[in-house]
């Protein structure tokens, strides 16, 4: 029955993405819902006629799935994140990301004021930091702001963010999995720290031998040996303790200086699409709407306060790059979204409640939060940058009343 | 001609190029092989999608207008290009060109290109209708008659 319990997911996300497309929003959302219904928590409360119950159980696939969804999901980041790239901008890539961070304070003192513990707090911080790659991404694309100004800054502070999220998950990874307990943590996080700054080394000085790994015109070797490289290296990160995201980010990273980045690209996209849905979907799964009656002040809080917020930082970083009021909203606007890095951090507390060195009610609500957050930020978010005109014009109105203050976009 | 590149992190590379009179022309050219072009009237506007390519198509329209694919034609004179659009072409043949030293009659150009050659100028003397027998040489030029698919044709066969 497991076959047909994969073929039913697949179905229902194929389904739920059209759906999704065809009402101009992102397909994340759709994928979570879906699996959400077809769960032991929805679907497996009621029993069908002629069937009884029967519900999409959590298989060993699916879960499997899911965690390969988050490898490929920070593998293409990697991929695509070029160092070079961000220091030679790093001036306005850096003041915009900095100003940004400052959604990361604002989720500390709110997991703090509602948690009253540093742990969550600083899980909460990362959720409703980071904005979502992919959702804003296609966005920018579909809206054709990506030939416009405002597509830089939108893209410099996601890079920026990227590469913040890699040290800060591995962090977390350490304090959850090290039982929560900062001071007994440290050295958890020294060892962390410590496997970033050797992945990096390897990154830095180990491009030769990547480019050798790749080095053939056969593609599906080159599909087998990228996706035998991230696998290998995420399986014996998380063998280790580390986190298996940010291993995957650096092998990305790595295979990114190599002469085939395009060819793995190509092959592997198809790949970490079915499994990013199969992460997505499992979210969903996991998740009992049930709890969402608990978060719901916490979710509506937390939409309310950090919506402002990345507005502001958003606009503020469109001014660092020059840009004039009007763009400098719509950047504000397209960066309230968040997505699947939010979700990849909740699943940071589901992991350590499954090993037992995270409060299992403490991972759920997160968890839930997590998801019922990201579903309404991501819909704001994509539906915010589509009707963007009207809040272009009124902050023109109030911003720019000495007229145009000649700042406008860089020829 | 100002061009400016930047990066997309993610999705690809942006070309923006200055049309003159603030307009410009806008390249992306995505990760995936897709190309999309837009146009932006005035600085501040925003960019009006004007087209969208795949990886191939791209290529092609690219040497379109690079010249490429087909050379557009520069009459010296008007009278080169007659009535009905048929053109009246000069061909030097090259060093290693593989119609040298072939006569007309072997070199087949009529029934090959549709090219008709009517005349031939070697050095300071034009011969005009020349016979079947004539062997080309090397510096020739050859005057032909026909369609500009005729002509691309020709050329084809002049220096393959």
């Amino acid at each position: 029955m497991a076959l047909l319990d994969v073929g039913v997911m697949f179905a229902a996300v194929a389904v739920a993405g059209a759906v999704a497309n065809r009402l101009g929003q992102s397909v994340i959302p759709a994928y979570i819902l879906v699996g959400m219904l077809l769960g032991e928590f929805v679907l497996g409360r009621f029993a069908l006629p002629v069937i009884g119950t029967a519900y999409v159980p959590e298989t060993e696939f699916i879960s499997l799935g899911a965690e390969l969804g988050i490898v490929f999901l920070l593998f293409f980041l990697g991929l695509e994140f070029n160092l070079d790239r961000l220091l030679a901008r790093r001036g306005p890539i850096g003041t915009a990301g900095t100003i940004d961070l400052a959604n990361f304070g604002v989720g500390l003192v709110l997991g703090w004021l509602v948690f009253g513990a540093f742990l969550p707090a600083f899980l909460i911080a990362g959720i409703v930091y980071i904005s979502s790659s992919a959702v804003i991404t296609k966005s920018l694309i579909d809206l054709g702001w990506i030939a416009n100004d405002e597509a830089e800054p939108m893209l410099g502070t996601l890079v920026y963010e990227d590469l913040f999220i890699a040290v800060y998950l591995s962090v977390a990874s350490a304090l959850v999995l090290g039982g929560g307990d900062v001071a007994a943590a440290a050295v958890d996080v020294g060892i962390a720290l410590a496997f970033i700054a050797g992945l990096f080394a390897v990154v830095r000085f180990g491009t030769p031998l990547f480019d050798r790994l790749v080095a053939t015109d056969n593609r599906e070797f080159v599909a087998l040996r990228a996706a035998a490289a991230v696998v290998f290296v995420a399986g014996a990160a998380l063998a280790l303790g580390v986190s298996e995201a940010v291993a995957a980010f650096f092998v990305g990273m790595a295979f990114s200086a190599t002469d085939r980045v395009h060819t793995i690209e190509t092959v592997l996209e198809p790949v970490r699409d079915l499994f990013a849905a199969v992460f997505f979907f499992w979210i969903g799964l996991v998740t009992d709407p049930a709890l969402f009656a608990d978060v719901a002040a916490l979710v509506a809080l937390a939409v309310v306060v950090t919506t402002p917020t990345k507005v502001v930082t958003g606009y503020l970083a469109g001014r660092a790059f020059d840009l004039d009021v009007r763009r400098s909203t719509r950047v504000g606007l397209g960066m309230t979204t968040r997505g699947e890095f939010s979700l990849i951090i909740a699943t940071v507390a589901v992991t350590g409640a499954n090993a037992g060195s995270f409060d299992p009610a403490l991972a759920g609500t997160i968890n839930a939060f997590a998801v019922g957050y990201v579903l309404v930020m991501a819909v704001l978010g994509t539906t915010l940058m589509g009707y963007s005109a009207p809040f272009e014009s009124v902050a023109t109105s109030w911003l720019d009343r000495g007229g145009a203050d000649g700042s406008g976009a860089s020829g | 001609m100002t061009i400016s590149e930047s990066d997309l992190p993610g999705v690809g590379k942006k070309f923006e190029i200055e049309l003159g009179d603030g307009e410009e022309m806008i390249v992306v050219i995505h990760n995936t092989g897709k190309r999309e072009v837009f146009r932006r009237r005035d600085p501040d506007a925003d960019s009006e999608k004007a087209f969208e390519f795949s990886d191939d198509l791209a290529r092609t329209i690219g040497s379109i207008i690079e010249g490429a694919y087909f050379q557009p034609v520069e009459p010296d004179t008007q009278e080169t290009t007659l009535p009905g659009g048929i053109l009246l072409e000069w061909y030097e043949l090259p060093p290693g060109s593989p119609l040298v030293g072939e006569t007309l009659e072997s070199a087949d150009i009529g029934n090959r290109t549709g090219l008709a050659v009517v005349a031939i100028q070697r050095g300071d003397e034009v011969l005009e209708s020349p016979d079947a027998g004539t062997i080309l040489r090397e510096g020739d030029t050859l005057i032909g008659v026909g369609t500009p698919e005729n002509c691309e044709a020709f050329e084809e066969i002049l220096t393959e």
